[in-house]
């Protein structure tokens, strides 16, 4: 057994003294008093706190440094791949989208979409390119059923811009519902299981929506998820529709707001480790002035989309919207055409049919 | 707070009626409440007949659809001269709107219009772009804070620019369901560029055009263009917004009131 009283910067004789007297350990130390200790110890009560003090400080720095936790966290490779296995993968509804991503969200990592592996994925496009009808779909994927293939989780909507609308994902919800009820005839044939037991209105139970009016709110909120998870344990993915909108006014100082963005993305990366489950934050896409011109990039700087490890840009191709996938560790970059249709999210419209405009 | 218990809210139809129902069928319902919705034309094109049209509709009863309330129209001419002007109020409407002075809450602000306020005072510098951009989410923060706090839309016009160069480009990002804007003939885009669009929840856009009728009359080749028909073709795009697919209609403007024609 390690006998961490050796480390205290303490005199030898009383070094001897406390081993002798059984303390031997720090947190064996912790709850003395410096009376009983001097009692125990023979010496005086002045020498006595003076070593609780030392004792005290010396267990600050253990937990400073965390040694233990990290050594006792060391993973294998093997294990973290296994891991991988394991977790499953919510569905973004667009089978194209799914392959690129390595078949959907993965519930760990922040992307600003999310993906294999990613927890945290970072969705970002121009208005009106879908992103918000992309944080719906996955509030509502994310609880198909675990005999669906899907995750059987709940889902928080942090919404800052107001665009969450009710009627649009009662709608998805309903198109989620058809769907599973067709997939059930389907693999009927072969099993008798999966029994479509969820309503529309169920899904909308299980979506927790957050509206922040400010990014003090945007920040509260943030802070308070934790907790509220530990109360409600089946959340599976946290939406942030968008990161961006309350952090582009009343900035003047620009290295607080970094400072205050790169909180917010630890936090929630920690969140996403945590406790298992994918976060989600759509950006929005602005101007930038560089070489003479301008050009669209996301907003927030260079500094933020360090923080998330996968991000996803949703741009128009033609008359076809298309998801890129600009930055991750685990995939390679590739891109897929999808669909935003009455029913939500799907595959690319040259598929399938698709209303004309003039 | 659970999007379940919003659908069972007090009203569980706020929405905001167009005052026709072809319109509000055509576009799902026009505007939702506790957003901002932008409508963008060039002049003429009704932008501002369809705003006087929602004032009077909001005050219809609940009977009818409607939200029986007060509205507030804030006219970027008279009374309101610069952008700074526009927040400074924006500031003060909380109080107006928490202590009304009618019967009837407020329950849709109309701001006509936007650009005229921040296309004067502006320079095409990063400087200036950035302080501007700036002052739109400032702007935008507080009406959608405003929209959230008391329920209430928010709706905003803007104007539009001549789409300059071929496609391409910063003025050619596509935004929304529209590849191409087309009014009058000329292909256009809406002023104050994309920030401003990263401020609103939706977007309509509203277009005419000059149509020839009447070549069943056999008026068009008689004496050149002036024996010709023409009829004025109105038509509304949903640009985008979060709750409907795009999706258009023609409307007419007479003299008592805006409709939409059924294809």
């Amino acid at each position: 057994m390690d006998v961490e009283v050796w480390r205290l910067p303490i005199s030898a004789t009383q070094r001897g003294k406390l081993i002798s007297a059984g303390y031997t350990s720090l947190s064996s130390l912790s709850s003395v008093s410096p009376s009983d200790l001097a009692r125990d110890l023979q010496i005086s009560g002045n020498d006595a706190s003076e070593i609780l003090k030392a004792a005290s400080h010396c267990g600050r720095l253990d937990n400073a440094d965390q040694s233990h936790a990290i050594v006792t966290g060391a993973q294998t490779a093997w294990d973290m791949l296994h891991e991988e296995d394991l977790s499953r993968r919510i569905t973004t509804s667009c089978a194209d989208l799914d392959n690129i991503l390595g078949g959907g969200i993965n519930c760990k990592e922040v992307t600003e979409i999310v993906k294999d592996n990613v927890f945290l994925i970072l969705i970002g496009g121009v208005p009106g390119i879908g992103k918000t009808q992309f944080g719906i779909q996955l509030a509502v994927n994310v609880q198909i059923p675990v005999d669906f293939g899907g995750l059987g989780g709940k889902a928080i909507y942090i919404d800052t811009e107001g665009s969450f609308m009710v009627e649009r994902a009662l709608q998805i919800a309903e198109s989620c519902v058809e769907d599973m009820l067709e997939y059930q005839e389907f693999v009927r044939k072969k099993f008798q299981a999966c029994q479509v037991q969820m309503q529309p209105k169920d899904f909308l139970k299980n979506i927790f929506y957050f509206r922040v009016c400010s990014y003090t709110e945007q920040i509260a909120v943030i802070n308070y998820l934790e907790k509220f998870i530990s109360e409600h344990k089946d959340v599976k993915v946290v939406i942030v529709d968008s990161v961006t909108f309350h952090f582009r006014q009343d900035f003047d100082d620009m290295a607080l707001r970094t400072r205050l963005l790169s909180g917010l993305a630890l936090k929630l990366m920690k969140l996403a480790k945590n406790c298992s489950l994918a976060v989600v934050l759509l950006n929005q896409v602005t101007t930038k002035y560089s070489d003479g011109s301008f050009h669209l990039t996301l907003a927030l700087g260079d500094s933020w989309s360090h923080a998330c490890t996968n991000r996803v840009i949703l741009y128009w191709n033609g008359n076809e919207r298309y998801a890129y996938i600009d930055k991750s560790p685990s995939l390679r970059s590739a891109s897929a055409p999808y669909s935003v249709t009455g029913k939500g999210i799907r595959g690319s419209a040259s598929n399938s049919k698709r209303i004309k405009m003039t | 707070m659970n999007p379940e218990s919003l659908l069972r809210s007090p009203l569980p139809t706020a929405k905001l009626t167009a005052g026709c129902p072809v319109l509000d069928r055509v576009l799902g319902v026009v505007v939702p409440c506790s957003s901002v919705t932008e409508i963008f034309s060039e002049s003429g094109c009704g932008k501002t007949q369809l705003c006087l049209q929602l004032l009077l509709s909001v005050q219809l009863p609940s009977s009818l659809g409607s939200l029986s309330a007060s509205s507030l129209y804030l006219h970027s001419e008279a009374p309101i001269n610069s952008a700074d002007h526009l927040f400074d109020v924006l500031l003060k409407t909380d109080f107006a709107l928490a202590n009304p002075k009618t019967q009837f809450p407020i329950k849709l602000i109309v701001i006509d219009s936007i650009a005229a306020l921040f296309r004067s005072e502006f320079d095409n510098n990063p400087s200036d772009l950035k302080r501007r951009s700036d002052l739109f989410f400032r702007i935008s923060g507080n009406l959608k804070a405003l929209a959230y706090g008391f329920g209430l839309e928010v709706v905003v016009t803007n104007q539009v620019v001549e789409f300059v160069g071929t496609g391409e480009g910063l003025n050619g990002v596509r935004i929304g369901n529209l590849g191409c804007l087309y009014s009058f003939g000329r292909r256009v885009c809406p002023a104050l560029r994309i920030s401003w669009a990263n401020c609103v929840n939706s977007r309509l856009f509203l277009s005419r055009s000059e149509e020839i009728v009447g070549k069943e009359n056999g008026l068009v080749d008689v004496g050149g263009d002036d024996f010709v028909q023409r009829r004025t073709k109105r038509q509304l795009h949903v640009v985008f917004a979060p709750h409907f697919l795009e999706s258009s209609c023609e409307f007419v403007i007479v003299r008592e009131e805006v409709f939409a024609v059924e294809k």
